[in-house]
């Protein structure tokens, strides 16, 4: 056993060894990473990341790929973990040669994989990570996914012009969720910087089911105003147990409740949540509405954001790769010189994606125009959609 | 604080107690005859959940390989009525019994045949929760299904009283949850305490090569332990899936967790210990002071150190058996 | 060579990390004792070192001592786990067999909450952007501390289990009463066999926590527990070797899995199922049985049959 082990080590060896006596070139199709959570308890999200990515490279591929040469993606799996994380981006960096990774799914994992890349030099695209400091991981770090703060206050506002007579807030998150806790950060500051008052805060982990005890504690503080930072299941959960044990105000679900799988947890009532996003099947542009008329089809539903964010993630490293093959066709380049040049010339660029006009600041944030506010209309107990508002 | 705040947290209290209760049941079976603690349970418990949605939907979404399979193409017979929805929960926590029997079959049986470190089981059982786990991904998807929200019938959502002028509300799923547990305790303590085969497994349970002597199929009632430790789980699946939906394949995961504590709690092994000790932790969490509610998970094993460290029977254990 | 370190080095390191973490657990073992505390200390240890990496509290000792902060990472690690190891030891270990892991997963489960609402350990974002050990830039170089750290621990093991306190240890395991009653006392014995897992697994967290470039509640839950106990059972619990085969064994099969896709983990659980039926003794056990034919004695393992398993 150990002995064939180290024979086939020993063989992997050579092979790589011999890779390397010539610089290494891009292949063809063009690799590019995915590295999103397809196992463990993150997958809810990730799969369909899964799905926007596929979708990106079934479409752009047919609208000639990179300059009419194909590109492919390599999909590994990063699960929930750092370890993971941080296989799969070694994985696809020294084994799979490709130009560039679009992942992880959370932001932790990219404390622990992104700077892996950085070091190695390959650009990376984060597509759900939004905990502050992730572009400044590093140059070859950027994300498609917009930090919360930039999200959060419109839903306040819009939930002002629904009911001027708001006065008392209660504010409740995910704790254990990277994403909520900084999102209710942000909700917290609006919400005082808007003259209301915060009557009572209240934590939770995303693996919670019962919320009494927070709802309760809604309840009593006499609120007119609820605001939501978690993720589908959780948030669904206590959306449905405020309306059931009788909270009659308004509730402002964060950008973690954008998805349509919060629908089959609150069912009839998540009727009537407001709901900041960072993606809206509602904007105009022709990418976007392309890309929903061919999710719809196949789907049957609207797509969600995490499918739209890894498609525009995707459509970021091909733009990019058909401005880099304009001035020096890719089969000509070096992987290494690619990657770097590949990391500049993303940082350069303007993209049409489903998520608006985005484009990228010196550190690799997310420069993006559009966001929505949208109010959930459920058509029956399974159904529903992000009715846009303003 | 004021009575109608305590009788709120006492209500919800009992009503997540009762579930805990339920669910730690099938591991204390299991741990009485075997002296294992089978970390698939909870893995069983999210099956429980899934296959009575697989009966009363007959359909799935579009991650697993199952997408596009359509059961019942003229509506499921199980749903629109109360009773079938308590049929289609029997029938599902008949095929979570089914597995974890299949479990033992495959995974704890040869283990004892050949005199395996009993620790091992522990091993076995979590690469079987692991197999489990993603199976379900693989099939279904991560998806979060949930059930009819007209699975109990036409009820209303929540009920309300007063107390002075306090009004005290609680949700008709969590009374039917926790009727639906007493009468499960109730069954489950007349079948131990009063039949024979109750007789016999008590008899498994306090030695097995005693009631092998007496002519007891030993093998025969450990296959039972299993079914009945797999039905409890399956219908607690059921239970929670119907109040909180079933928010993926790793929904059991956390109740396999806090199972363990509510065992402890109770005394490993004891019936009415798990009974007793999920109780006293879903009341312990509900009376945890909001402002402190980041802790209430932290509540269930603080309570697990301390018991262990003044009482390491347990609530209502007996002396302290030293199976493992 | 280096293509091969790039490619793999992480991994190897992590195969290491797991070995290491199996002989944290197989030190209470040794007394008999189970306990599954490890990825508590493992998670306090990483805490320390990130906390004195990061936080601008010791700025001024960072820049004083340069490289040396991070020996003293390790240092500082393995004291405070050490007496964090008495502090939860002493009570613990009244408890036996299954009630002792259960009251060492609660600790898990406690460190876990309070670590997601201290400010100081960065709640669920955790702590990132740790600095890395002697400025390494490829994950390989690790090994260059992970590597003499695991050969150190082997030969104190080594060293202990021929000592007087190996023998305490084992006399205990095979009847705590008879021990005592013989001067061995168990209580002071079973703590420090306690008290050398936990120093050893703080160690190793506050190496992994530059290694990992961050370090955040999720690190040391009550899952790595089963797992490292995964580690040393199929490795084999009566011998050194057998943490350290079982911990890079199955640290390695999800990785190597990988071309399986979508059903990695299922046959992964598999492979858990399959080695626990037929490997009762572990691997080291079984190999022992084979090299040793029929007399059926049970000493420790020659470590010198099992040197090749050792380092795969």
């Amino acid at each position: 056993m150990n002995r064939t082990k180290l024979k086939v080590s020993a063989a992997a060896m050579l092979t790589l060894t011999a890779c390397l006596a010539f610089a290494q070139k891009v292949e063809n199709p063009v690799p590019i990473g995915v590295a999103v959570a397809q196992t463990s308890n993150t997958a809810l999200l990730g799969q369909e990341q899964v799905i926007g990515a596929k979708f990106a490279e079934k479409f752009l591929n047919a609208r000639g790929g990179i300059n009419g040469t194909p590109f492919k993606l390599v999909f590994q799996d990063a699960a929930g973990d750092e370890n993971s994380a941080i296989n799969a981006f070694q994985n696809l960096i020294t084994k799979e040669n490709v130009v560039g990774i679009v992942g992880p799914t959370l932001s932790q994992q990219a404390f622990a994989a992104d700077p892996i890349a950085d070091r190695a030099k390959v650009p990376v695209v984060g597509p759900s990570n939004t905990a502050k400091g992730v572009p400044q991981i590093g140059n070859y770090i950027a994300r498609v996914s917009a930090p919360v703060a930039v999200v959060a206050p419109n839903a306040i506002r819009t939930a002002l012009r629904l009911d001027p007579k708001i006065k008392k807030v209660a504010v409740l998150y995910a704790q254990n969720d990277a994403f909520s806790v900084s999102e209710t950060g942000t909700f917290q500051e609006t919400a005082k910087a808007q003259g209301l008052t915060l009557s009572t805060v209240q934590k939770f982990q995303t693996t919670d089911t019962d919320f009494t005890t927070q709802v309760t504690a809604v309840l009593n503080a006499g609120v007119d105003l609820a605001i939501v930072s978690g993720l589908a299941a959780d948030g669904g959960n206590l959306v449905k147990q405020l309306r059931q044990l009788g909270y009659k105000g308004l509730i402002i679900g964060g950008n973690g409740l954008n998805t349509s799988n919060m629908f089959p947890v609150c069912q009839k009532l998540c009727d009537g949540v407001i709901i900041a996003q960072a993606y809206s099947p509602s904007q105009p542009s022709a990418a976007n509405q392309v890309f929903v008329k061919e999710y719809r089809a196949q789907y049957k539903k609207d797509p969600p954001q995490f499918a739209a964010q890894a498609y525009a993630g995707v459509q970021v490293f091909v733009e990019a790769l058909r401005a880099v093959d304009r001035k020096k066709k890719l089969n000509t380049w070096d992987l290494d010189d690619l990657r770097t040049e590949l990391n500049k010339q993303i940082l350069l660029g303007k993209y049409n994606t489903p998520l608006g006009l985005i484009s990228f600041d010196k550190d690799g944030e997310v420069v993006q125009k559009d966001f929505y506010v949208a109010q959930i209309k459920m058509k029956d107990a399974k159904t529903g959609s992000f009715v846009f508002l303003k | 604080m004021e009575l109608s705040s305590f009788v709120q947290n006492l209500m919800n209290g009992l009503a997540i107690g009762s579930v805990y209760a339920i669910f730690a049941l099938g591991y204390t079976l299991v741990f009485s005859i075997l002296g294992i603690i089978n970390f698939a349970h909870g893995a069983v418990f999210t099956l429980g959940a899934y296959f009575t949605y697989t009966l009363v939907v007959g359909q799935f979404e579009n991650n697993g390989l199952l997408k596009g399979i359509n059961l019942f193409p003229d509506g499921s017979p199980f749903s629109g009525s109360p009773v079938m929805f308590g049929l289609a929960t029997i029938l599902g926590a008949c095929a979570a019994g089914a597995v974890a029997v299949l479990i033992e079959r495959l995974a704890f049986r040869p283990m004892r045949s050949r005199g395996a470190d009993p620790l091992l089981a522990l091993v076995s059982s979590l690469g079987v929760a692991l197999v489990v786990v993603n199976l379900i991904q693989l099939l279904v998807g991560a998806e979060i299904y949930n059930f009819p929200s007209d699975a109990y019938g036409e009820v209303q959502p929540a009920l309300s009283f007063k107390i002075g002028d306090k009004v005290v509300i609680i949700r008709t799923v969590q009374l039917i949850i926790f009727a639906v547990s007493l009468v499960m305790l109730a069954v489950l303590g007349y079948v131990i305490g009063r039949t024979k085969v109750g007789k016999a497994l008590r008899a498994v349970a306090e030695s097995p090569s005693t009631a092998s002597l007496l002519g007891i199929s030993v093998d025969r009632f450990i296959l039972i332990t299993f079914f009945l430790s797999g039905f409890l789980g399956g219908l607690a699946g059921t239970l929670v899936g119907t109040a909180f939906g079933v928010a993926g394949p790793y929904f059991g995961v956390v109740y396999g967790l806090k199972g363990l504590a509510v065992i402890v709690l109770g005394g490993l092994g004891s019936i009415p210990g798990a009974v007793a000790g999920g109780l006293v932790i879903g009341l312990a969490e509900a009376f945890v002071p909001a402002e402190y509610s980041a802790y209430k998970d932290a509540v269930a094993f603080a309570l697990l150190f301390v018991i262990l460290l003044v009482r390491p029977q347990g609530l209502l254990g007996r002396n302290l058996i030293q199976k493992v | 060579m280096s293509d091969f370190l790039q490619s793999y080095g992480f991994l190897l390191v992590t195969l290491i990390q797991a070995g290491l973490l199996g002989l944290s657990l197989y030190f209470p073992l040794m007394a008999g004792q189970l306990s599954l505390a490890s990825p508590g200390f493992y998670a306090l240890g990483g805490y320390v070192a990130a906390i004195m990496l990061t936080n601008p509290a010791f700025a001024g000792l960072r820049d004083t001592l340069g490289n040396g902060i991070f020996p003293l990472t390790w240092l500082a690690a393995g004291l405070l786990c050490a007496l964090a190891g008495v502090i939860v030891g002493v009570p613990a270990l009244r408890l036996r067999g299954i009630y002792l892991a259960l009251a060492t997963i609660a600790f898990i489960e406690i460190l876990r909450v309070v670590a997601l609402n201290l400010s100081i350990t960065g709640g669920a974002i955790g702590i990132f952007g740790i600095p890395q050990t002697f400025g390494f830039q490829d994950r390989w170089q690790y090994l260059l501390i992970f590597g003499p750290m695991l050969l150190l621990v082997l030969a104190f093991t080594y060293m202990l289990q021929k000592s007087r306190v190996g023998r305490a240890f084992r006399a205990i395991r095979e009847d705590e009463l008879a021990a005592d009653a013989m001067g061995v006392p168990p209580t002071q014995y079973k703590v420090l066999a306690f008290v050398i897992g936990a120093v050893i697994a703080g160690i190793v967290g506050s190496m992994s926590a530059p290694f990992l470039n961050t370090w955040n509640a999720k690190q040391g839950t009550f899952d790595a527990s089963i797992a490292i106990l995964a580690f040393v059972l199929i490795g084999g619990s009566r011998s050194m070797w057998g943490p350290v085969v079982g911990g890079a064994l199955l640290t390695a099969v999800p990785e190597l899995l990988r071309f399986l896709q979508d059903w990695r983990l299922v046959i992964n659980g598999l492979v858990l199922v399959v080695a626990s039926l037929y490997l009762p003794q572990g691997i080291v056990g079984a190999l022992g049985k084979l090299r040793r034919s029929p007399p059926p004695s049970r000493p420790p393992v020659a470590p010198t049959t099992d040197a090749k398993g050792g380092t795969p």
